[in-house]
């Protein structure tokens, strides 16, 4: 058993949280409040310089050939400064693992060499659509072939990066008469696509600065090349990027839990009340006590699965554990960090309140946890 | 016990700094000899033997041949200790004497204490009480650390020594000037200072809105100024500017030493930072532990009203 | 070309340090570890050399004295862009003095002949500035300290020294010379995530410190301790606008900024 990180995972981690405190936290908070998104974008800009939207792509397609641990580590480090800025990296990489692992060649050349250097300033995921939430397979865009072309029509919804996204991985029901679920492709729209229409971006409680829009297709004609994977196959192409995802929002979760804990931690051993450091009540210790311990256990959690992951074991069931227990933890890190700081912690004049509005939707986005302990309880029983 | 001192004579000056050497020799009640590559015309005051080498023949400051004439000076006077000021002629140049010695070199002394001697570290947040091995020792000493109190008088006898190396592998080739400044911190009298800790650049305004209400000048610190949030002519420091002002206010400076050379003699210090232990803490008269940004905040709207 | 870059390995200086049990320096355990921030630049400073040669081949080693975890330093150097490391493998480099660290280098520099060697111009930690000076003095060659600006033409470094008040001093030195480095030379880069994956392929060489050098301390630390308080400075805290009022009424009281 061996819990040490390898000297290339340290040297990652510890670049991650150098530009993470350099050039991500210091602008975290302005661009939480609407703050200049250039500011934002050039943030990912040098992300992609530095080789972190490829993390998990080969070097052949100008990837960093780092693997899932390192991605990981890296989100967790980058969360803890922004969590915007790691929820885009996350996509990022979901995105490009997505057609790495179900890609023709020319699409891997074509399209992970743009995501993985930032000429594309980020790269999206459409899945989810008004009727199509947690039911992931009530997709209702429809993919018609047409000649040598493919006609989208139909709206998405909650599509992060939307507006400066390069390429989209879109879900779409290709085969209206399969059994629920076995009918759906995935394609590849680039940006400016005719017929393509980025909608209104949500204002949101959390993770401000990323942006998330509605899309519209509306007789959008793609390539008939821009079929990713095999037809009618989208979900059996994307599940192994989706659970690496889980694990990616999962360590997301977790940097913002530690950024809460050590800001609640290390202000509960400066404030005082009834004369003595509020650190000294066991009420406080208590809630420190159990929410590192929990943070910790969420970290061995996503540690173990990005190693199964990354050693081609299977990690369904532990991906999904590491995101459902990692961003209940995270949450209960923040409730407790604003507890802990009070009146205060309830101010925009101290960052918790930040943190605890961007981990809410962690037990959201990328499969709700109740979607999670299904494919926990469904992965457990199957071999009974 | 002997001490031979080694004095600093640039551009034509006689460092201040050079009368700390006195209070350290004092300090270690020691005999002093000195040594200098400077002038004839522009002596250190103090009743004892001093050696001279010409500034223009050791090329104004070529460290092979200073290094050579501080040996021929060790040679005749066999001190027990030589002693520099940790400046960036001390620390060039005390190396290159303790190697031709063979001697211990023990830099930055804050302390003397029975033969051993006190030198930070850990960026000031720790000490070493150091011995040397060897029977003769180079020393550095922090500026600051030995405050001259006296009155510097008497005139030395001065033995003049000629260069016997060339120093060919290196030439000095000049100085250049400071920067221009247009502000003259070291005539303000209220100094509101921006370190680090502030965070990022947009929060400079916010510092420069308390200095301004407290009618004072903005300064900074080195990183700040590295890092383009302020310009270098309000640095504070070792390399910026000596300041003295009534007030000085740091805001999320650590108090690295170079900046507390620069600020120590301020008639009242109040430090703003989030770290108790931050080596600030030694000078400061007040350490409001804090977050910087908010109780900046607060204190510019006290003011105001 | 042969460039040498000499970097430390030491701990956050945000750390809480500890004395070690016999009081002679900090205790590592809890502690996180880097690269010396005065090294960063000059390897920086190293690579943006070699990089410069163009077509001329040239090799630019890096160096660390230390145990084990200094080579997570000199992989951090190697992902920015040296060719090739050397680890003075040494348990106990915290407990040797700056003369006998330029020892170690100097018995393995002096076999490799390099033309020019950077190195920080102090450790954050020990803070003694000696070792680029002194390992200087061993090589026999020029060494100018403090350097802010580099340049290297037809052989010959210019280089100007940082002094204080903001002036600096210019200096010419022939190959080969040791240049210490100090803050704001260069702007250090970061590693990338594919040079931190190919660095697994450069080479580290190990070398056993006790095999280069038997040079016994020139000087000893007897003890590593917290620094006497001196201030007598008062300790506040609370709230900001608690903070604010309190430091007012302080200022008005003991300096006179607010009258008239």
């Amino acid at each position: 058993m061996n819990f040490e990180l390898t000297e290339e995972q340290k040297i990652i981690q510890a670049t991650a949280r150098e530009f993470a405190e350099k050039e991500l936290a210091p602008a975290a908070a302005d661009l939480d409040r609407g703050g200049d998104r250039k500011i934002f974008l050039g943030n990912l800009a040098k992300l992609a310089e530095l080789g972190f939207m490829g993390l998990g792509i080969k070097a052949d397609y100008g990837g960093a050939e780092a693997g899932s641990v390192a991605l990981s580590l890296a989100i967790t480090e980058i969360a803890r400064a922004c969590a915007s800025t790691a929820v885009t990296l996350a996509v990022n990489n979901l995105v490009a693992e997505i057609i790495q692992a179900a890609g023709s060649e020319d699409q891997k050349k074509k399209y992970l060499r743009d995501i993985c250097s930032g000429a594309y300033p980020a790269a999206s995921l459409a899945l989810t659509e008004p009727c199509a939430g947690s039911d992931s397979a009530a997709v209702a865009v429809t993919a018609v072939r047409d000649g040598e072309e493919w006609v989208l029509n139909g709206s998405k919804i909650f599509i992060t990066s939307a507006p400066y996204a390069g390429v989209f991985a879109v879900f779409a029901l290709t085969d209206k008469t399969a059994l629920k679920g076995k009918g759906i492709s995935c394609f590849l729209v680039e940006a400016g696509a005719k017929g393509l229409t980025i909608g209104k971006e949500e204002h949101k409680m959390g993770q401000r600065a990323s942006a998330t829009n509605e899309l519209s297709f509306d007789n959008c004609r793609i390539p008939a090349d821009a079929l990713l994977g095999k037809l009618n196959s989208g979900f059996t192409s994307a599940a192994e990027g989706l659970a690496g995802g889980r694990i990616n929002i999962g360590s997301l979760a977790l940097g913002i839990g530690l950024a809460a804990m050590d800001y609640a931690a290390a202000y509960s051993a400066e404030r005082a009340q009834f004369g003595k450091k509020i650190s000294s009540f066991e009420a406080i210790q208590w809630m420190i006590a159990d929410s590192y311990t929990e943070l910790e256990a969420a970290r061995l959690l996503l540690m173990s699965a990005a190693a199964k992951r990354e050693t081609g074991k299977s990690h369904m069931k532990e991906a999904a554990m590491g995101k459902m227990f990692a961003t209940e933890a995270a949450n209960r890190a923040c409730y407790n960090a604003v507890q802990i700081l009070g009146g205060y912690g309830y101010t925009d004049q101290y960052p918790v309140e930040r943190y605890a509005r961007d981990a809410r939707v962690t037990t959201i986005y990328e499969g709700t946890n109740e979607i999670q302990r299904l494919i926990i309880a469904r992965e457990i029983l199957k071999s009974i | 016990m002997k001490t031979l001192l080694v004095f600093e004579y640039r551009r034509g000056k006689l460092t201040e700094a050079n009368l700390e050497l006195f209070s350290f020799a004092a300090a270690l009640g020691a005999q002093t000899a000195g040594v200098l590559i400077g002038a004839e015309t522009l002596l250190p005051a103090y009743p004892g033997k001093l050696y001279l080498g010409d500034i223009v023949k050791c090329k104004d400051y070529n460290p092979e041949v200073h290094a050579d004439i501080i040996m021929q000076a060790a040679q005749k006077e066999d001190p027990d200790y030589i002693v520099f000021i940790h400046s960036s002629y001390g620390w060039d140049l005390a190396p290159r004497v303790a190697a031709r010695l063979k001697a211990a070199q023990v830099s930055e002394i804050t302390g003397v204490s029975e033969g051993k001697f006190e030198t930070g570290c850990c960026n000031g947040k720790m000490r070493r009480l150091v011995r040397p091995a060897t029977t003769k020792a180079v020393l550095t000493i922090q500026e600051g650390a030995f405050c001259f109190t006296g009155e510097a008088e008497g005139t030395p006898a001065v033995e003049k020594l000629e260069p016997s190396a060339d120093g060919a592998g290196l030439e000095f080739a000049g100085y250049e000037e400071p920067e221009k400044r247009e502000v003259d911190l070291a005539k303000a009298e209220v100094i509101v200072s921006a370190g680090r800790g502030i965070g990022k650049k947009e929060n400079v305004p916010a510092i420069a809105e308390l200095a301004k209400s407290l009618k004072g000048e903005l300064g900074a610190s080195r990183p700040v100024v590295d890092a383009g949030w302020v310009d270098h002519n309000r640095q504070v420091g070792a390399t910026g500017q000596i300041v003295s002002p009534k007030l000085y206010v740091a805001c999320g400076i650590s108090g690295a030493i170079q900046h507390l050379t620069g600020m120590r003699n301020s008639e009242f210090i109040v430090a703003v930072n989030k770290d108790k232990e931050a080596p600030i803490s030694e000078v400061a008269d007040v350490m409001v532990i804090a977050d910087v940004m908010p109780f900046v905040a607060a204190l510019t709207e006290k003011l105001k009203q | 070309m042969k460039i040498l870059v000499c970097i430390k390995q030491i701990p956050d200086m945000a750390s809480k340090f500890k004395p070690n049990a016999a009081n002679t320096w900090f205790t590592e355990t809890d502690l996180a570890f880097r690269m010396n921030e005065y090294d960063e630049y000059a390897v920086e400073e190293a690579i943006k050399l070699k990089e410069k040669q163009g077509a001329d081949p040239s090799d630019l080693v890096v160096l660390s004295v230390g145990p084990a975890r200094v080579v997570e330093a000199l992989k951090k150097a190697l992902a920015m862009g040296c060719d090739r490391g050397v680890h003075i493998h040494d348990d106990e480099s915290n407990l040797k003095d700056p003369w006998q660290i330029a020892s170690l280098i100097a018995a393995y520099a002096k076999k490799e002949n390099f033309d020019i060697i950077f190195t920080g111009m102090q450790s954050q930690d020990r803070g003694s500035g000696q070792v680029g000076v002194t390992l200087a003095g061993d090589l026999g060659c020029s060494c100018v300290t403090t350097a802010i600006n580099f340049s290297l033409e037809a052989g010959v470094v210019t280089a100007k020294r940082e002094l204080e008040g903001g002036a600096k001093g210019v200096v010419k030195l022939k190959l080969p010379a040791v240049v210490t480095c100090q803050l704001g030379l260069n702007t250090p880069r970061y590693p990338t995530l594919p040079n931190i994956m190919k660095a697994r392929k450069k080479e580290i060489a190990v070398l056993k410190a006790a095999e280069l050098s038997a040079e016994g301390p020139r000087a000893v630390t007897e003890k590593f301790y917290h620094p006497v308080k001196k201030g007598t400075g008062l300790v506040l805290e609370g709230e900001p606008a608690a903070l604010a009022v309190k430091v007012l009424e302080l200022i008005k009281e003991k300096t006179t900024v607010l009258r008239g």
